[in-house]
């Protein structure tokens, strides 16, 4: 106990210099600020901003990039509440009851509230990464390659159980995200593999460029398609803080959702995601009358919005600890860390204790920052959403055409990007779900190297998996996860937490 | 036979032609043991599962009733893919004072919606302040203006 105080001192020390404090507040800004454009998720809207934090030192860079994400994550609800576009999956959820409450004339508070909720389950997803940090790093350093690539193994069987759709499309964008990532130069051998002899594809796709194009650019296509007029609520944003009625209704559900999304936030393969879903459908089941829920019951937003910040946060869990990024943005998180000569794993949190530390503190503060940027500044968030798509949408494509640009200085990037959104919106059309294909990019390179060194070590005997405990036991429970979400009673209740309507 | 998913039925053929496709792309690479696998291994395997799930996707379009296909737009994705091709050719040749307005006019294409003279104001607007914020206050090395034997800003 002693020493995570010690260490989340060290954190806070690091974490509070004006210069840190200074970018965690611009990154909440402006995270905040190109979350709320309608349309643009996290994953986009941190593919865009990456760039912007290329000049900094490390510590500071991640600062400011957790700052960016739970901005994002935070425009989404914005979003979600007052126009009725959720930014990404985790937001589906809060537009059932925010945007009824916003139409009731009670945006205020539902901004006020998810505000709230946020900051009280960020408070407690710090501590949970703080508790468990060295625990799991202890166990990170005891698995071998056998370990790992079982380890990952369960992540994409939870991340196939966990996407919306029917589970053979997961699988096969999955499988299809792993065949991507092998392009590129072979690391054992040096040869090109599936690069046609087109040197830019030497280094493999950068997942940032296939990230903006699948989910960015794709999305950009998608809404033109779809553009009816956006029922933006804006006569009445009400008050914003809570009156005390509408506390004491949240502040259960609040508790409730944190820890919902905070343990299925460290699940491997995206189990954040599911966290909004199970909060909203647990409290409709508590609710003593749950007929208010999907008309603008506050407990509706109260919850999910708690589960998705503190699950925002524990997926930072097995990244930090196991270097396995559970999500899409994880992944784009290693890509900056990588950028910044850090290596994410086990070893980050001893080789470089300010910087794990120092970002573990700041996601406090980043919460911190929220609360205190948004509430006041809810106004000038809404006058963003008054900008008619056909405005937003040409400067969105210039933010990323800079953005994109500027990882490697390379134009070709921009040309993969516009590929790559075809690929997307025929992804889109024929009813597959894109969140697993970035999974599946991101962990294959780590599984086939893995998996390489597993089976050079016992020389290409395949029982060996099997045969070590712990690599056994984690295939064991992906085998199950897979098998239960073919069984017809689990399957329907999947399809029940996944449905939209109330 | 009747089809009941046309989409799933399309969406699993998609997933077989790619496999095939990589397949045919990795056939110089050699395979190796499983002792010591080659650059060939990987890449196969994956892309012999991605064809049967693809195919099971398909055949199973035949069983099980799914969603239609569904309209695909040709505007859209056009004009936003020339706008990115016209962004990579222009941005080092040319630099963001032309590349900025360009994205922003021939992607506004995209919508039918879009005012020209609208547009081009704010597209200036949009590349002045990337200017300002990408090249002077965060100091990265994108090219602003570039006219060949004359400046490069």
């Amino acid at each position: 106990m002693e020493g995570l105080v010690g260490n989340l001192a060290l954190g806070f020390a690091t974490a509070l210099s004006w210069q840190n404090l200074g970018l965690a507040f611009i990154g909440c800004l402006v995270g905040t600020l190109v979350g709320v454009l309608p349309g643009v998720g996290p994953i986009a809207t941190i593919t865009m901003l990456l760039p912007i934090t290329f000049g900094i030192d490390p510590v500071g860079a991640l600062i400011m990039l957790a700052g960016i994400y739970y901005g994002a994550q935070y425009g989404g609800s914005t979003t979600a509440i007052l126009v009725n576009i959720p930014g990404e999956v985790t937001a589906v959820v809060t537009t059932l009851d925010g945007h009824q409450m916003a139409r009731q004339g009670r945006a205020g508070v539902a901004l006020g509230v998810a505000a709230l909720g946020s900051f009280f389950a960020g408070c407690v997803a710090t501590l949970i990464i703080a508790g468990l940090a060295r625990p799991l790093t202890h166990l990170a350093l005891l698995f071998g390659p056998a370990e790992y690539f079982s380890l990952m193994v369960m992540g994409l069987a939870f991340a196939v159980v966990l996407a919306r759709g029917p589970i053979l499309k997961a699988i096969g964008m999955i499988l299809l995200g792993v065949l991507l990532s092998t392009v590129g130069t072979d690391l054992d051998t040096g040869e090109e593999r599936l690069t046609f002899g087109y040197d830019p594809l030497a280094d493999g796709v950068d997942f940032a460029v296939l990230a903006m194009g699948i989910f960015g650019f794709a999305e950009v296509i998608r809404n033109l398609e779809y553009e009816k007029t956006r029922d933006v609520v804006m006569r009445t944003i009400g008050r914003v803080l809570p009156g005390w009625q509408d506390l004491r209704r949240s502040a259960l559900p609040i508790v409730r959702g944190t820890f919902v999304g905070a343990a299925l936030g460290i699940l491997p393969g995206n189990g954040a995601v599911l966290g909004p879903f199970a909060s909203y459908t647990l409290e409709k089941k508590l609710a003593r009358d749950p007929s208010r829920f999907g008309r603008g019951a506050i407990e509706g937003v109260a919850g999910p919005e708690s589960a998705n910040n503190a699950g925002a946060q524990t997926s930072f869990i097995p990244l930090l600890t196991l270097g396995i990024p559970p999500n899409a943005v994880m992944a784009l998180m290693v890509g900056a860390m990588t950028i910044h000569g850090i290596v994410p794993g086990p070893m980050v949190m001893t080789r470089n204790p300010t910087l794990f530390w120092g970002m573990i503190a700041s996601m406090w503060i980043g919460n911190l920052m929220l609360l205190v940027i948004n509430l006041p500044l809810i106004g000038v968030w809404v006058k963003f959403l008054t900008v008619p798509y056909r405005l937003m949408y040409p400067s969105i494509l210039v933010f990323s055409c800079i953005g994109i640009y500027s990882v490697r200085n390379a134009p070709e990037d921009v040309v993969f990007t516009a590929a790559f959104a075809l690929v997307g919106y025929a992804l889109i059309k024929l009813g597959f779900e894109p969140a697993p294909l970035l999974l599946g990019y991101v962990l294959g390179r780590l599984m086939e190297e893995n998996l390489r060194r597993a089976l050079s070590i016992a020389r290409g005997d395949l029982m060996s998996f099997v045969q070590r405990p712990v690599s056994a036991a984690m295939l064991a429970i992906a085998l199950v996860v897979l098998a239960a979400a073919v069984l017809p009673a689990v399957r329907k209740g999947r399809e029940e937490a996944f449905k939209e309507e109330p | 036979m009747r089809i009941r998913a046309p989409q799933d039925l399309v969406a699993g053929l998609a997933l077989a032609a790619v496999a095939a496709f990589a397949l045919w792309a990795s056939r110089g690479l050699s395979q190796g043991r499983l002792a010591a696998m080659g650059p060939g291994m990987m890449p196969r395997a994956t892309a012999v599962l991605v064809g049967l799930v693809g195919l099971l996707i398909a055949v199973n379009a035949f069983f099980t009733p799914g969603p239609r296909l569904e309209r695909w737009s040709i505007r859209g994705p056009l004009f936003v893919c020339l706008a990115l091709v016209a962004f990579a050719i222009t941005i080092r040749s040319m630099g963001l004072v032309v590349a900025g307005p360009l994205v922003a006019v021939i992607s506004s294409a995209a919508s039918p919606e879009t005012r020209i003279k609208e547009i081009l104001i704010f597209g200036i607007a949009v590349t002045i302040f990337s200017i300002a914020l990408f090249k002077y206050l965060l100091n990265l090395p994108i090219p602003v203006l570039v006219i060949p034997g004359v400046i490069v800003l």
